[in-house]
C-alpha cells in the first residue's frame, strides 16, 4: 500500500493532479492523503502573538480547508472519498518538507501545469521541496491515463534506484511498462528509434543492452517483465513527442544536477506524469 | 448549426468539402454550398435565365460529392431539387429545395463577384456559424491563384472559419485561449473536429509572465471538465504570449491550429493580421478561427 501525500491548492494544476491521483487508485493501492499549505506573506502576519495570533492563524486554516473541501467535492464522481486535507501554514517547500518527513510518507503527487517554456520546470527542480524531498515525487502535468509506464534511461549505467522506487511503489499495479534508452542527437549523427527484439543481433546499441539487461533482471526479481525496449537517438523535441503516449514515466537524476542534464531536458518537455526519484 | 461551405473548381476543394460531409454527418448541420463566378463569368453566361459555366458545374459537382459521403437510407439532406439555379437577388442563384421530405436543409446558392467579399456577404445574409473553404498549400495557400481570399475571409467574416488545407492529416489540434467568454458552440466545434479526427486536443493557455489570470485558469478548468465528461483528456499547456510565434511555429505541423478571436481577445492584438496572415499562408496547419 503507497502512502501518499497529494498536494493541493485551489488551482487548475490541483485539480489535474487530484483527478490523475484518483486514476491511479484505481490501478494501484494507495492510501491518499491531501494537504494544503496555506502561504502567507511576513508582512501579511498580525502584530502580536497568542491568542491573536492563533486566531488568525485559526481563520486561515478553515477558510483554506473550505476551498480544498470544495475542490475534492467537485470531483466526487471520479474520485473515491477522502479524509479531511491536512492544512498548515507556512512557507509551501518548508511546510511539506516537515509533512513528508514527520509521516514518513512513500510519495509526493504534484500538479504543475505544462509549460512551453522549461524555466517553471527548472525553477521546480531547483527548489528546496525537490532537492531534499525524503521520498519520490510524482509531478502530474496532464490529465492522462496512467495505464502504460515507461522507465527512462540513459548513459547512467546505475539504474537500481530508479527500478526499485518503481517497482516499490508501483509493484502491485498492472499495466505495461516499457524500457526506454534515450539520447540526444548531435551534429552529424543520424537519427534512430528502434523497438530492440530479444533475439536481436547483440553488437548493437551495446550500451544501451548492458543497461537494458540490467534493468530487466531487476524487474525479474519482482516477476515482471518490460513489454517493449526502445533506442532512440533523436532531438528532444522528438523524443519528448513519442513519450507523450505514456501515462507515466519514471526517471531519476543525482541531488545535484546540472542544467544542462539531457534528462532534465527531456523531462521539462514531457506533457504527462513523471515520477521523480533522486539517486 | 449552420454550415456555409464556399467552394470553387480547384481540387482542394473537394477535400473541403469531404471534411464537411463529415461534420455534417456527426452534427446533422445546415449546409450551404456556395460558389462565386467572376463578373467576366458572368458576361459570358449571357442574359440566360439560369447561369451556366465552370462555376455552376462545379457547384453540382460538388453537391453530388458532399451526398455520396452518407450511406443509403442515412442521408439527412434531400438530394434533388429541381436542379436549376435560379436568381433570389441581383447576381445571387439558389437552387429551390423542395420544402418536404428532407430533414435537414443543403442549399445550393451561386454569387457574382469578388469572392472573398461575397463569402462574407452570404454568411451574414444566412446567418451562418462556420465559413469552410479550402486552399492551395502550394501556392501559399491561395485561393484560385489568389491568398487574399482566405485571409480576408479569415479576418473579416462574422462567424468562425475554418481554412482546410488539402492533405494535411489532422493528428493533434491545438486551441489557443487567452480570455474566458468561450462559447458553447466552439467548444462543441472543437469536440466535433477531434472525434472526427481522432486527433490530440491540447488547449494553450495564453499567459503573461509565466502566470495565466485567474478567468482563463478558471474557463481552462471548465473546458477541461466539460471534455472529459465527454471522453476526451485534453492536454493544458501554458504558453507566455512573447513565445507565441515560436509555439506557433512548433505546433502547426499537427494538422490544426485553432484560435479562439473573441472581441474580448487580446490575440486580436498579439496576433495581428500580418501573423494569422503567416499562420494561414505559411503553415502547413489547417486554421479555425473562432468567434
Amino acid at each position: 500500500m503507497i502512502n501518499a501525500l497529494l498536494s493541493l491548492n485551489a488551482d487548475l494544476a490541483s485539480s489535474i493532479a487530484f483527478r490523475y491521483a484518483c486514476r491511479l487508485m484505481e490501478q494501484t493501492e494507495m492510501r491518499l492523503q491531501s494537504i494544503h499549505v496555506e502561504e502567507v506573506g511576513k508582512e501579511s502576519y498580525p502584530p502580536g502573538s497568542g491568542w491573536v495570533r492563533h486566531t488568525w492563524e485559526k481563520g486561515l486554516v478553515q477558510t483554506a480547508r473550505e476551498e480544498i473541501a470544495q475542490l475534492m467535492n467537485a470531483e466526487k464522481a471520479s474520485c473515491p472519498p477522502l479524509g479531511a486535507p491536512t492544512v498548515r501554514v507556512g512557507e509551501y517547500d518548508e511546510e511539506l518538507l516537515h509533512e513528508l518527513t514527520e509521516k514518513s510518507y512513500d510519495l509526493l503527487i504534484e500538479g504543475v501545469l505544462n509549460s512551453f517554456h522549461s524555466q517553471p520546470f527548472y525553477k521546480k527542480i531547483r527548489s528546496k521541496l525537490y532537492k531534499y524531498t525524503p521520498c519520490p515525487i510524482l509531478m502530474v502535468k496532464n490529465l492522462v491515463n496512467p495505464g502504460r509506464a515507461a522507465l527512462l534511461l540513459s548513459d547512467e549505467p546505475d539504474v537500481r534506484p530508479l527500478v526499485s522506487v518503481f517497482m516499490k511503489l508501483f509493484d502491485a499495479r498492472g499495466g505495461d511498462i516499457d524500457l526506454i534508452y534515450f539520447s540526444f542527437k548531435k551534429p552529424g549523427q543520424s537519427v534512430y528509434m528502434e523497438k530492440i527484439p530479444e533475439d536481436g543481433p547483440s553488437g548493437e546499441h551495446g550500451t544501451a543492452r548492458t543497461i537494458f539487461d540490467t534493468a530487466k533482471s531487476l524487474l525479474a526479481e519482482k516477476d515482471r517483465h518490460p513489454k517493449e525496449t526502445w533506442v532512440i537517438r533523436n532531438t528532444a523535441e522528438n523524443i519528448s513527442e513519442f513519450l507523450s503516449d505514456y501515462g507515466l514515466i519514471g526517471a531519476c537524476f543525482p541531488r545535484s544536477v546540472h542544467k544542462d542534464s539531457a534528462m532534465l531536458n527531456l523531462l521539462g518537455r514531457i506533457p504527462s506524469a513523471v515520477l521523480l526519484c533522486k539517486k | 448549426m449552420k454550415i456555409l461551405l464556399a467552394v470553387d473548381q480547384q481540387p482542394y476543394s473537394a477535400h473541403a468539402v469531404q471534411q464537411v460531409a463529415k461534420l455534417a454527418a456527426n452534427t446533422w448541420a445546415n449546409v450551404s454550398l456556395l460558389t462565386i463566378r467572376s463578373k467576366g463569368e458572368a458576361r459570358k453566361s449571357g442574359t440566360a435565365p439560369t447561369p451556366i459555366g465552370p462555376s455552376a458545374d462545379a457547384l453540382f459537382a460538388h453537391r453530388e460529392a458532399f451526398l455520396s459521403h452518407f450511406g443509403q437510407g442515412e442521408c439527412p439532406y434531400t438530394s434533388s431539387g429541381d436542379g436549376k439555379l435560379t436568381e433570389v437577388e441581383k447576381g445571387v442563384f439558389e437552387v429551390l429545395q423542395p420544402s418536404q421530405g428532407a430533414r435537414k436543409n443543403l442549399s445550393l446558392r451561386l454569387r457574382t463577384g469578388e469572392p472573398g467579399k461575397e463569402i462574407i456577404s452570404e454568411a451574414a445574409a444566412t446567418q451562418s456559424d462556420l465559413i469552410v473553404l479550402g486552399c492551395d498549400t502550394a501556392g501559399g495557400c491561395g485561393w484560385e491563384g489568389s491568398t487574399a481570399v482566405p485571409r480576408k475571409v479569415a479576418h473579416d467574416a462574422p462567424c468562425s472559419v475554418l481554412i482546410a488545407k488539402a492533405e494535411k492529416a489532422v493528428k493533434r489540434m491545438v486551441c489557443c485561449l487567452d480570455h474566458d467568454r468561450v462559447s458553447q458552440a466552439s467548444l462543441e466545434m472543437i469536440n466535433q473536429m477531434v472525434t472526427l479526427n481522432e486527433a490530440r486536443l491540447t488547449i494553450a493557455g495564453l499567459s503573461e509572465h509565466q502566470s495565466l489570470k485567474p478567468e482563463v485558469e478558471g474557463k481552462l478548468s471548465n473546458i477541461l471538465t466539460y471534455y472529459h465528461s465527454r471522453g476526451i483528456d485534453p492536454w493544458i499547456e501554458l504558453v507566455d504570449m512573447v513565445s507565441l510565434d515560436a509555439f506557433i511555429v512548433r505546433e502547426a505541423r499537427w494538422g490544426l491550429m485553432a484560435l479562439w478571436m473573441g472581441k474580448q481577445s487580446i490575440l486580436e492584438k498579439a496576433l495581428p493580421k500580418n501573423k494569422v496572415n503567416k499562420l494561414i499562408k505559411g503553415s502547413e496547419a489547417s486554421v479555425l478561427i473562432l468567434r
